[in-house]
């Protein structure tokens, strides 16, 4: 009997259900999603630029593992929230208490199996989707990647099995501590700070030093290597939770004990909402900001990848293209690319020696690399000696006394105009005046260089322009054609496994980010109705209301993403061990970021709007 | 002579119309209420005195007529100026106290002054003052949870006057509270009503409650049924003579 009213029961709440069994079956998603990356080796190894790519994500793996535990013990005090009023009044009516714990087992658990089946079977969806379609925008073939993967299903049902069967043990011990009358006027107090006093300070300061902690080891990540990574891992997030614990109710109150600005219009209502449910938020919150962290990191981290594809091709090559005696059809792909720097020179050849205008060089002086101490900086600059007539590149032959010798950084600039696969340039070189020139027997050529602002705009064109160089010259192997496109996309092709993790991540953890918050704050929006009920009666009107919820959740998203983006700035360091410049356009992925997270607030906005405010007539 | 604060003529109220089967809450009730009264409604349950107070209230439109409050007609009002309208000229003193658990008293008296734009000093010179007179100054740091239903309804007493509305409409003020809390609130309210002045209208089904009032108005089936006033009469003899209208009501019912 008491099974068929508790169905009843649960019928009458579906829509709180409902979100319920959504935020965990994305959480479950998630999950999977990510195992089916971590727990398979095969493709690991395959597509990881990073030797100790399993590590890291051992070290994902734990901390997910931390975030969906908090995530799933919090959906199922809510569900305990949902039913204990009901339960109360079973026991009122005299159901043993044993029973109606037993019934909150088993419903925990039996939403637990639902969410589960549904969130495998997602999971398997969205990783097929996501993969498929990531792979076909970074154009690349990721071997051995299986959406449906029996070890991560496994993984994925051992963990959430174990944590569902803890969660509903503890809501029926719950359940079985509380009183009656506990039960049935339960969720009408407002939460009190679980860290009181003084202690509230000492907490701060402590999550202070944790954070320092992690911060640092990231900082010196390249003294630590991976100790660093664990204890930054352990000690930021540490951190984080306590932050959010200690600091975030701190913040709250001083807003608060702003009496001037409390009693400012509806400021006293917005501000108590927020301390209202501080409880709940801190921990989610906290969650939020790791998964933020992780979230903006791997799209950032992926995105350091994806340029350090770059960054190494302009390593190798300071030109995007460098061709001999264009034809008209290059010459057309050329004129079209939007070059920032081109220069053409003359060049004759003879037996001995390859034979350069002295003013056309000066004239037009091209870029070398600045060099600091003999290591690569990335910065560019025009070389900017002399060159003297008459000198000759010193190639180890024999060198007469009055000879002139090429300076290094012409001969340096000069080589990087000589393609190495055009070997029948690889001569001597020598600088000569117009008059010299224009007396030589040999052939005229003419050698054309350009640099564009953006070598990744223009990746079909200088594609094309490499199948016309391999059709010139029919005597290259296409694999001798060391052309910056060929180098940029070798690569390419060996980073793309890692800028596919990262997305595939960042992704996932920015969904899981959101279903984690939207959660929260719409499994509380039923019981904030009343109240918001109440001040239209009293004659709030609409548009403060509004401005009341916008400003209570501008407070609520801007913590976590304050927080979670210094992690990402500080945590980019780990990537500076494998990639030239980790900060390099980091704007890129913190944009795309925020204008998501915005998006995000809007619809949380909205949709809560929808829930507790009366549509206007 | 006395300024009207509120004036009904001839107000209809029809739910269900579209859906074809309209019934009538209201069937064009007419009345007014001098500044400084203390008037009660009565009636049965579903004889629409509820409907009546949240048109009076500007929570709830009448379906025809004409509702002037202080001088305002408010059944041409929009929704914005009927929110500003009742943050400034109404005080509401609901059943289940309306209070915002998440505030403290203080906050809760405060809000409708803070909602004026009200600076913090005034606020709490007008609090102390409100919360005196209501004998609740103790308690106004705790929140609401944590006092009884007697000085929740206080608190909600002294929300509903603490931005001098020109009228304070009641909803079963007494309807939670036990017969010693009851009284002793409808002592204060009557107070407020003699001493201060305050117009105050208040719907009633408990006769005892309505022996506060004034004047007294039952309604029955939507429409004006009978009015009574209580005149050098002690209130136990005003009492007796509403439970005798009360009598007459169910009888003629039947």
């Amino acid at each position: 009997m008491l099974f068929k009213l508790s169905i009843t029961g649960l019928k009458g709440k579906l829509k709180d259900y409902i979100v319920l069994l959504v935020g965990l079956v994305l959480s479950i998603s998630i999950f999977y999603m990510f195992q089916t990356l971590a727990s398979n080796k095969e493709f690991l190894e395959a597509n990881a630029t990073i030797k100790s790519i399993g590590y890291v994500f051992q070290v994902g793996s734990f901390l997910l593992a931390i975030i969906t535990f908090f995530y799933v013990f919090y959906a199922n005090s809510f569900l305990m929230s949902l039913r204990q009023k009901e339960f109360g009044m079973y026991m009122l009516l005299g159901a043993k208490k044993y029973k109606v714990a037993f019934i909150m087992f088993i419903e925990t658990i039996l939403i637990g199996v639902t969410s589960l089946a549904i969130g495998i079977a997602s999971g398997i969806g969205l990783s097929q989707g996501i993969g498929h379609l990531l792979m076909k925008q970074l154009n690349f073939t990721a071997s051995g990647y299986r959406a449906l993967y029996v070890p991560s299903i496994t993984v994925t049902c051992i963990f959430f099995v174990g944590l569902f069967i803890l969660s509903a043990l503890l809501n029926s011990m719950k359940l079985a501590r509380m009183t009656v009358l506990e039960l049935v006027y339960g969720n009408t107090y407002a939460d009190s700070s679980v860290i009181k006093g003084k202690m509230t300070g000492i907490i701060a300061f402590i999550s202070i030093i944790l954070l320092g902690i992690g911060y640092a080891s990231m900082i010196f990540m390249d003294v630590l290597k991976e100790a660093g990574i664990t204890i930054a891992m352990l000690s930021t997030t540490a951190g984080t939770y306590l932050f959010f614990e200690s600091v975030f109710p701190l913040f709250v109150k001083k807003l608060k004990e702003n009496k001037t600005h409390n009693e400012k219009g509806i400021n006293a209502f917005t501000f108590a909402q927020l301390k209202f449910r501080i409880n709940g938020l801190t921990k989610v919150l906290a969650t939020v900001a790791m998964l933020i962290a992780l979230g903006a990191g791997a799209i950032s981290g992926g995105m350091a990848f994806k340029n350090n594809v770059i960054k190494s091709a302009d390593k190798f090559e300071i030109y995007d293209t460098v061709i001999y005696n264009p034809t008209a059809e290059e010459m057309k792909i050329l004129n079209d690319i939007p070059f920032k720097d081109k220069n053409e020179y003359r060049y004759k050849a003879d037996d001995q020696y390859i034979y350069y205008l002295k003013a056309e060089l000066e004239k037009n002086r091209p870029f070398i690399y600045v060099e600091n101490g003999g290591k690569y900086t990335g910065k560019l600059k025009r070389v900017s000696e002399d060159l003297p007539l008459g000198a000759v590149s010193n190639d180890g032959q024999e060198m007469d006394k009055n000879t002139k010798v090429i300076p290094d950084e012409w001969v340096t600039a000069l080589r990087r105009i000589q393609p190495s696969y055009l070997d029948y340039l690889d001569k001597t070189i020598k600088i000569v005046d117009i008059k010299m020139y224009n007396e030589l027997q040999g052939k005229e050529g003419l050698v054309f260089i350009g640099k564009t602002d953006d070598f990744a705009a223009h990746t079909q064109e200088w594609k094309k322009l490499d199948e016309l160089q391999l059709e010139k010259y029919k005597h290259i192997d296409a694999d001798d054609m060391l052309s910056k496109y060929k180098i940029y996309n070798e690569f390419y092709t060996v980073s793309s496994g890692t800028v596919f993790m990262g997305f595939f991540l960042g992704i996932a953890f920015l969904a899981m980010m959101a279903s984690c918050l939207m959660f929260k704050i719409l499994s509380g929006a039923t019981a904030d109705k009343t109240r918001y009920d109440m001040l239209r009666k009293i004659g709030v009107r609409h548009e403060l209301l509004t401005k009341s919820i916008y400003k209570e959740f501008f407070l609520i998203f801007l913590c976590p993403a304050i927080v979670g983006i210094a992690h990402v700035l500080i945590g980019m360091n780990i990537f500076g061990l494998i990639v030239i410049d980790p900060y390099f356009r980091i704007w890129l992925p913190i944009c795309i970021f925020l204008v998501i997270y915005t998006i995000y607030y809007m619809i949380t906005v909205q949709l809560y709007k929808g829930i507790v405010l009366p549509k206007i007539r | 002579m006395k300024r009207s604060v509120i004036i009904v003529k001839n107000i209809q109220k029809v739910y269900g119309e579209k859906r074809g089967n309209p019934s009538h809450a209201l069937k064009g009730i007419s009345f007014s209420m001098d500044e400084g009264e203390f008037v009660g409604v009565m009636g049965p349950s579903g004889s629409g005195k509820t409907t009546l107070l949240n048109v009076i209230s500007t929570l709830d439109h009448a379906t025809d007529g004409l509702v002037e409050i202080a001088g305002t007609n408010i059944t041409k009002m929009r929704q914005s100026e009927l929110a500003d309208f009742r943050s400034k000229k109404l005080g509401f003193i609901f059943q289940d106290f309306n209070l915002l658990e998440n505030l403290s008293i203080y906050e809760n008296i405060a809000l409708p002054l803070s909602l004026q734009g009200v600076s913090s000093n005034k606020i709490g010179t007008k609090v102390e003052k409100v919360t005196k007179m209501l004998r609740i100054s103790d308690i106004l740091s705790k929140y609401p949870s944590e006092v009884s239903g007697g000085q929740k309804q206080r608190a909600a007493a002294a929300r509903a006057i603490v931005h001098d509305p020109a009228i304070i409409l009641a909803d079963e003020p007494t309807g939670a509270l036990d017969s010693k809390n009851a009284a002793s609130l409808l002592e204060t309210v009557a107070n407020l009503n003699e001493e201060q002045g305050t117009s105050i209208l208040m719907v009633t089904h408990d006769a005892y409650s309505a022996s506060y009032c004034k004047r007294i108005l039952f309604i029955q089936d939507g429409e004006l049924y009978k009015e009574i006033h209580r005149i050098q009469m002690p209130r136990h003899v005003f009492y007796k003579e509403i439970l005798g209208v009360l009598a007459e009501l169910g009888t003629k019912k039947r």
